[in-house]
C-alpha cells in the first residue's frame, strides 16, 4: 500500500530554510513545490513553498520526518486511515 | 536508430553534435511555444519535479496498465516536444563545448527540489544559448544567478562533476532545441527519477553501451559505484564487473575509473538487438 503523507502548510512556514524532513528521509521521498506558479526569471517567495510526497513507492512509514519536524506538520498514515 | 538523430541530425553524426540545435533561430521558435504552455503551470507538480504524480503509482500499485499507459504516454508526448534529455559521454560534452555558445554555470532545479540544496552547494548545472543572457541580465532574481564559462573553463567543470560520479544529460527547451547540459544522479535529478521510478523516457539512453572485457577487469569493484542506472553490479561468482546491456544508458562513468581499461564504450547501433533500445 502506499502510504499518505499529509503536511500542514499552516504549520510549514519556511521549508526551503528548514528542510530537515527533505534530509532527514532515507529514501528520498518529499520533494519542495510552490503553492503559485512559478513565474519565469523570478525567484518564488520563500512563504510559497509547500512540501509533499513525491515518490511514494518508496515510503517506508519510517516516521523520521514527522519526528524531525520542529512544528509537527507532516502526517504519514497507511491505508484506511490508521495511523501508523 | 535514434528518432531524434534522423529528425535533426540533417547529416551530422548525432542530432546534438549539430549546431543548428543549439541556433538563436530556435531558440524564438521555443519562446513562443513555451509561453503558451505557461498557463497551464501546475504548482503540485513542481514538487519534486516530476513528470507523473500520485495517480500514476496508485493505478500501477492496482495493476490498472491501461491508465498506467495512457498517463506514461501523455507525459512522454509533452516531455518529447517541450523538455525531454538524452545521455551523452563526457567527449562529446567536450565536442559540444568546442561550438555552443555562450555557455552558463547554474543551481540544479532538481536537486533543490528534492533537498532544498542552497546554492553554493548546487553549481551543476550548465545552461547553454542565446537564453543565458536573460540571466545575465536579471542574476539576483533567478536561483543565485549564473557565471559565464570559457569553453576551457567549462571543460573543467564537466570533469569535475564527472569525478564526482554525474552523468552529463542533454535537454531540450522545446525539441529540438538545446538549451542545457545537466549533470544527474539518481533519485535527486527529476529526470532520472521518472525514467528509472516510472519508465517514462524523459530522458532517452545515450548512443552508447558499456562493455567488460572480463579478462583484462581485476575485479577493483570501483565501477559499480558509478553506475546510477542500476545497470552495473559486481558479481562475486566471477568477482568480475557485470553490465545489464538492456539498462546500461552509455554514460560511460564506469569506464573513467577503471585503472585497466576493461571497459569500453560500443556504439549501440552495432548491436542489432540493442539499436533501438532507448
Amino acid at each position: 500500500m502506499l502510504p499518505m503523507i499529509h503536511v500542514d502548510d499552516a504549520k510549514c512556514p519556511d521549508p526551503l530554510g528548514c528542510r530537515k524532513c527533505l534530509l532527514v528521509c532515507p529514501t528520498r521521498v518529499l520533494g519542495l513545490g510552490t503553492n503559485v506558479a512559478q513565474k519565469k526569471y523570478q525567484e518564488t517567495d520563500p512563504s510559497r513553498y509547500i512540501v509533499r510526497g513525491v515518490r511514494f513507492q518508496v515510503c517506508t512509514a519510517c516516521m523520521k520526518c514527522v519526528e524531525v519536524c520542529p512544528n509537527g506538520a507532516i502526517q504519514v498514515t497507511l491505508d484506511r486511515g490508521v495511523a501508523a | 536508430m535514434c528518432m531524434w538523430c534522423e529528425r535533426y541530425g540533417e547529416g551530422f553524426e548525432r542530432w546534438y553534435l549539430n549546431p543548428a540545435n543549439y541556433a538563436r533561430r530556435l531558440y524564438k521558435v521555443r519562446k513562443e511555444e513555451i509561453e503558451a504552455e505557461g498557463a497551464e503551470a501546475n504548482p503540485q507538480a513542481a514538487g519534486g519535479m516530476l513528470g507523473v504524480g500520485r495517480d500514476f503509482l496508485e493505478a500501477r500499485e492496482r495493476g490498472d496498465l491501461e491508465t498506467v499507459q495512457r498517463l506514461r504516454k501523455t507525459v512522454q508526448d509533452l516531455s518529447w516536444m517541450i523538455h525531454f534529455g538524452q545521455v551523452v559521454t563526457v567527449e562529446e560534452v567536450h565536442q559540444i563545448l568546442e561550438f555552443m555558445y555562450p555557455i552558463g554555470l547554474m543551481t540544479c532545479a532538481c536537486r533543490r527540489s528534492m533537498r532544498g540544496l542552497p546554492n553554493d552547494d548546487n553549481w551543476t548545472c550548465i545552461g547553454m544559448g542565446p537564453g543565458m543572457y536573460k540571466w545575465e541580465r536579471w542574476p539576483e532574481t533567478y536561483r543565485g544567478g549564473m557565471v559565464f564559462l570559457s569553453p576551457e573553463e567549462a571543460k573543467e567543470v564537466i570533469d569535475t562533476l564527472n569525478r564526482r560520479g554525474l552523468v552529463h544529460c542533454l535537454y531540450t527547451f522545446g525539441t529540438p532545441y538545446l538549451g542545457g547540459l545537466c549533470n544527474c544522479d539518481y533519485p535527486d535529478c527529476g529526470g532520472l527519477r521518472t525514467v528509472l521510478d516510472a519508465d517514462v523516457r524523459v530522458v532517452w539512453k545515450g548512443h552508447y553501451i558499456a562493455e567488460v572485457d572480463t579478462e583484462a577487469c581485476n575485479g577493483c569493484a570501483l565501477c559499480p559505484k558509478r553506475c546510477q542506472f542500476k545497470a552495473l553490479n559486481f558479481s562475486p561468482s566471477t568477482l568480475k564487473a557485470y553490465i545489464d546491456p538492456m539498462k546500461c544508458f552509455g554514460c560511460g562513468l564506469c569506464r573513467n575509473v577503471c585503472k585497466p581499461n576493461a571497459i569500453t564504450l560500443v556504439d549501440r547501433a552495432t548491436l542489432p538487438a540493442l539499436a533501438n533500445v532507448w
